[in-house]
């Protein structure tokens, strides 16, 4: 934000004052600015501002064929690009009656998972360095590396995927593929008791994070949080298991919840995630071999692609929560509308606002990650 | 709690109450609703108080100059029927003035905040119209059809003159830059056609 | 979650704990770049040999980052679909989405497994690329993601074109192909990319691409409109045209051409002539007063009389045949052009305003001279309508005859004693068509088709279409290739057939035709007929004697300059009889014979005649 734009919020002398957190701040997950007064280390007001990682996808993919928009679309959300590559890939598939063959789902839920693992890794690390911890972060950003690796060698980009295609997947996966997702899973499993030791039975840590930005099911449910967060309020709602796609119906894994809504409480039911996606992973690695078939439906010629009149609204759970994908079709070449409803939409405006107010300043930064918010979801 | 029928059967008590609402099955979890601007409301409390469709996903709002309206889509889900209901409705895109919805949905905050500045409607009774993203956008609101963003850009920002050596030797022998990237975008065909005679 | 234990306080050697990590390897990473994945998309490589400059792959980037430039030192080849143009890429814009490999219509963009680049603010320049197969900075890091079968955008298959089965086919005139459905159209011309590669090699230079997505967007009229842009023998060439442009496709370098043909043929078909002249107009200027004469009613003559008309002319086409057409009429089967499509693209022509005299013979009804005095500009369409004679011993016989005069006989429907069996010399596409004539007769006369063809060539350098021969062959016509015909032999007074030996070499060192045959193998091929389809030449008797002084001639031809004008000023010649047997080589060339009359007509030059 340009100086003379800022303005600061006018108020009678007091002990109060306002503090920019952000856009650039090692507490803030992306560029994202939340401005806070405080009174004391007490927050009595806050609010969200967004808009530094506007890059306008929606306009954009107005503006450009259906099949050039697989390479803008895994930019809007960055930690977790795959949710956002499917989401698109399904919208066209429904508007265009497009039968995804069946290899090419079980891929799709592979690249999922792996996504989910990624930015799991990525939040736990955020979320111990607010709390002033940061090697969890070292490790967890190293350990994201491995699964990068994967990315790199399945689809040739290691966070931009751009893997998935209206019908399908782009490529299969290369010869002894699965062997080195077991090796990782494997490591990653054997990790897990590190992490634990370090981070999640460390009283410091575990003090810190309870009773920190507490959410009830009510609240919850009005303040439309979806996802971990709402899981960790003890609802056990996940767009796989209540609205499936892909082959989530054909796969068995547990949905953790948690209790008390707390930031303690999300970042247990993240662990439980991480370890449900290794389980889906483990089964996705067994059943590949034997899923046959080409890994792609056909389309049209791609520079004379018009897609039927229609619209399409698809739900996904990312590693964030509820991703809505509406997307509206007038039949021509280009989009007519793409409508991106970001789990962060919510959390890191309304939600964050709600929660921290009344917080302490040192717990800003750690209510922000504890939810997840990702800012390029939210400005798009 | 509600208890579970199927969602249609439920469905289809609430919707006597309202007028003229349109119904559409779109899949087996996804139900399409039209119903007239000022009925919505009225529509969407039913829809959460006694359908269960307690999560509103999204709003969205699409632009359609040619009939002169505004189509706001409301997504609200159920967590106890697990079905989407998308309900939409026109309003004309002159004024571009709806009712807010944040006191049935307080998520709508942050949507009808979206579309303020995105698309220039103005919700009455939202707790919230100032800008979220654009804040130092002083432009129309940009998602509408008539913004030609790509102009814009054209307009105010001028393409990068790189002059490798390659393209210099090239030049000298009478060859260099016969397309550049902007003569062949699909992006641009249908806008300026009539300008790109070449 | 029960499992983990974080209530208690834990044992005060929890932290020896991380002793252990001593014992494990470090998490790190080298220091110097690793190898990327084996289908890593890291920066472009280009192989100059197989890319062909269609630009398709800057059609489809999204980020703008693509440049088409010119390296003059790269072969240039229109016929053959070949620029000297490639792709130049913008690092600042690029997102490596690997688009542009899967749809490169060669296959010769690919991306490789190098992702390293630094550079100050002063190299900026160093960020604009021109992809060759060495590499950003002429290190090989390897091919990482190409085109795969998996990952190919471009569907290499056309739409197969119905049609009759030799046996359906053989005992009529009806014709052959059956013609694309909407569906079919729309699926074909959906495989375009829009190159242009057709368009440049397109001897008039038709608007291919246009028309073509016109056909896509279902927009039969626009694609009408964008047809005659340049051809008003749109049926016929919708046809029997021989299809430059499917040879210079893009898509046909890896897969099956465009049926670029076959979709002309389509939009064609989808209207009535009165609806075409609706669609393309009647010319709306004011008469110039200028009259022009036009010999011979054939593609030539008529595409210049179409222009010549709508530019406000009086022309009159002088034709000595009772139906206007030239070739594609007197000359192609009816199998391949109907008379109907050839009548409708005529009928067309005449809507314009243009005035056919059929029967009327110039030399002998009007004379060359009498045509220079009462019109402003002649114009000689006179194709090539004699058939050349091999001369051989006995070709004098009298059944002994020419393809081009069999094949009007056809045409004609004139009763002629339909040999049992025949021969045909020659291998070019004329060879075929009397070989097919003949057979359809044959088998509605006799029930069985006998016909030989005989030509010099051998398969690998057979002049006719590869179609032809295929549909010949399944037709029961007998090909020999290598056989130079000898002798007519008769018996009697009546001709029994003809000697043919094989051929050893048909040209010597210098190209000269000079054929060599091995004298021990000669054999005798049943004809009650014989056809010869050894070539044409022009009639031009009708120019008289002193007309022929006048005008320049070289090896017979009559010479012309690039306008299409002789040496007399008034006096045009265009079409098969200047450059050689093609239909839409003569369409070409009668517009630019028309623009060269109309520019005379409307200049100084002819002002100071009149006065």
């Amino acid at each position: 934000m340009r100086a003379e734009n800022y303005e600061a919020r006018n108020h009678p002398p007091s002990h109060e004052f306002e503090i920019n957190f952000g856009p650039n701040h090692p507490g803030i997950e992306g560029n994202y600015a939340l401005k806070v007064r405080v009174h004391g280390d007490q927050v009595v007001a806050a609010r969200a501002d967004g808009g530094y990682l506007h890059r306008g996808f929606e306009k954009l993919m107005e503006q450009r064929l259906w099949i050039q928009n697989i390479a803008l679309v895994p930019r809007i959300c960055v930690p977790d690009p795959a949710p956002m590559e499917v989401a698109y890939s399904m919208a066209v598939e429904q508007l265009c009656g497009l039968d995804v063959p069946e290899r090419a789902q079980w891929l799709r839920v592979l690249q999922l998972e792996l996504s989910r693992l990624a930015a799991h890794l990525f939040t736990f690390g955020g979320h111990a360095a607010t709390t002033g911890m940061y090697s969890p972060m070292f490790w967890g950003v190293a350990d994201r590396d491995l699964l990068l690796d994967l990315f790199e060698e399945l689809t040739g980009g290691r966070v931009y995927s751009i893997y998935n295609i209206p019908g399908g997947v782009r490529r299969d996966i290369p010869e002894g593929f699965l062997d080195r997702i077991s090796a990782t899973l494997d490591y990653l499993d054997s990790r897990l008791p590190d992490y634990d030791n370090l981070l999640f039975t460390n009283r410091v840590f575990v003090t810190r994070a309870k009773d920190t930005g507490p959410i009830t099911q009510a609240q919850a449910l009005e303040w439309g949080v979806t996802g971990p967060n709402l899981r960790a309020t003890g609802l056990a709602f996940d767009v796989r298991r209540d609205d499936p796609y892909l082959v989530y119906d054909q796969l068995e894994f547990d949905i953790p919840t948690e209790q008390a809504g707390d930031a303690w409480a999300r970042t247990l039911v993240r662990r439980g995630e991480l370890q449900q996606s290794v389980r889906i992973l483990r089964q996705v690695v067994e059943r590949l071999p034997s899923v046959e078939g080409p890994i792609r439906a056909p389309i049209p010629n791609p520079l004379a692609w018009k897609v039927p009149v229609g619209e399409a609204y698809v739900r996904i759970e990312s590693s964030k929560g509820e991703l809505g994908w509406y997307v509206v079709s007038d039949g021509g070449e280009k989009p007519y509308r793409v409508h991106i409803r970001g789990p962060s939409s919510m959390h890191a405006v309304q939600v964050l606002e709600h929660l921290v107010t009344g917080a302490r300043i040192e717990d800003v930064a750690q209510i922000m990650f504890s939810l997840d918010a990702c800012p390029p979801e939210v400005d798009r | 709690m509600s208890d579970a029928r199927l969602p249609v059967e439920r469905l289809s008590i609430i919707l006597g109450e309202v007028r003229d609402v349109g119904v559409s099955q779109r899949g087996p979890r996804r139900t399409r609703l039209d119903v007239a601007a000022d009925a919505l409301p009225a529509l969407l409390e039913l829809l959460k108080g006694r359908a269960g469709y307690v999560h509103l996903s999204a709003i969205s709002c699409v632009d359609w100059p040619v009939d002169g309206q505004f189509e706001l889509v409301y997504h609200l889900w159920s967590y106890e029927l697990n079905a989407l209901v998308s309900v939409h409705t026109r309003i004309a895109r002159d004024p571009g003035v709806y009712v807010s919805v944040y006191d049935i949905y307080h998520p709508a905050g942050f949507f009808e905040r979206d579309i303020h500045e995105m698309y220039g409607v103005f919700f009455e009774g939202a707790p919230d119209m100032e800008k979220f993203i654009l804040t130092e956008w002083d432009g129309p609101p940009p998602m509408r059809k008539e913004f030609d963003s790509e102009a814009w850009v054209n307009e105010h920002f001028d393409w990068q003159d790189y002059r490798p050596d390659w393209l210099l030797e090239l030049e000298a022998q009478g060859g260099g830059i016969v397309t550049p990237p902007d003569e062949q975008r699909f992006s641009r065909r249908g806008i300026t056609e009539s300008d790109d005679e070449s | 979650m029960g499992d983990i234990e974080y209530k208690k306080a834990g044992s005060i050697l929890n932290p020896l704990k991380s002793l252990s990590f001593f014992t494990r390897p470090a998490v790190t990473e080298p220091l110097e770049p690793r190898r990327a994945a084996l289908r890593y998309r890291g920066f472009h490589l280009n192989d100059w040999e197989k890319c062909v400059g269609c630009s398709t792959c800057q059609k489809v980037c999204d980020n703008a980052a693509i440049t088409m430039v010119r390296v003059p030192s790269l072969p240039e080849d229109e016929l053959q679909g070949i620029r000297n143009l490639r792709p130049a890429i913008d690092y600042g814009r690029c997102c490596w989405c690997a688009l542009c490999v899967d749809l490169c219509p060669t296959g010769s963009i690919s991306l490789s497994r190098e992702y390293v680049h630094t550079c100050t603010d002063d190299e900026l320049s160093s960020y604009f690329v021109l992809p060759d197969p060495r590499g950003m900075h002429n290190e090989h890091f390897g091919e990482g993601w190409n085109k795969t079968p998996e990952n190919d955008l471009i569907d290499p298959r056309r739409q197969a074109m119905g049609e009759l089965q030799a046996e359906q086919r053989i005992d009529h005139f009806g014709e052959i192909v059956h013609g694309y459905d909407k569906q079919q159209a729309i699926i074909e011309a959906s495989r375009c990319v829009q190159c242009g590669m057709c368009h440049e090699a397109c001897p008039t230079h038709m608007d291919a691409p246009e028309y073509i997505r016109a056909i896509w967007q279902d927009d039969l009229e626009e694609a009408v409109r964008q047809i005659y842009n340049t051809n008003p023998f749109a049926h016929t060439c919708g046809r029997v045209c021989t299809h430059r442009c499917e040879t210079a496709c893009s898509i046909g370098k890896r897969g099956e051409p465009i049926a670029i043909r076959w979709l002309k043929r389509y939009a064609m078909d989808a209207f009535t002539p009165e609806q075409v002249r609706d669609i393309v107009g009647t010319p709306q200027v004011a008469p110039s007063g200028r009259r022009i004469a036009i010999v011979g009613s054939g593609p030539a003559g008529l595409t210049a009389a179409y222009d010549l008309a709508r530019q406000g002319h009086q022309v009159t086409v002088f034709e000595g045949l009772d139906k206007p057409g030239g070739m594609p009429r007197w000359g192609i089967p009816e199998y391949r052009l109907p008379y109907e499509r050839l009548d409708a693209d005529i009928a067309v022509i005449e809507a314009m305003g243009v005035e056919i005299r059929c029967n009327t013979w110039i030399g002998r009804d009007i004379s060359m001279e009498q045509l220079r005095e009462d019109f402003d500009a002649v114009l000689l369409g006179l194709g090539l309508q004699l058939g050349r004679s091999t001369r051989i011993p006995g070709a004098d016989h009298a059944a002994v005859h020419k393809a081009v005069e069999v094949l009007r006989w056809v045409t004609e429907g004139r009763a002629f004693k339909v040999p049992r069996t025949a021969v045909v010399i020659g291998g070019g596409n004329v060879a075929m068509d009397a070989a097919r004539s003949l057979a359809r007769l044959q088998r509605k006369t006799f029930g069985e088709v006998r016909v030989t063809v005989s030509a010099l060539e051998d398969f690998d350098h057979f002049l006719a279409d590869p179609e032809e021969v295929r549909e010949s062959d399944e037709e029961g016509i007998v090909i020999l290739p290598s056989r130079g015909p000898q002798e007519c032999i008769t018996e009697d007074g009546r001709l029994i057939g003809l000697t043919t030996l094989r051929v050893m070499s048909i040209f010597d060192d210098q190209h000269r035709f000079a054929p060599r045959y091995d004298e021990t193998d000669r054999q005798l091929h049943e004809g009650e007929m014989i056809v010869e389809a050894i070539g044409q030449m022009t009639d031009t008797g009708l120019l008289g004697e002193e007309l022929t002084e006048a005008l320049e001639w070289s090896r017979g031809r009559l010479q012309v300059d690039a306008d299409g004008r002789t040496s007399q000023p008034w006096l045009w010649a265009a079409g098969d009889m200047v450059h050689g047997p093609d239909v839409v080589h003569a369409v070409a060339d009668g517009h630019r014979a028309a623009r060269s009359i109309h520019r005379y007509l409307t200049s100084d030059a002819i002002q100071e005649e009149a006065s």
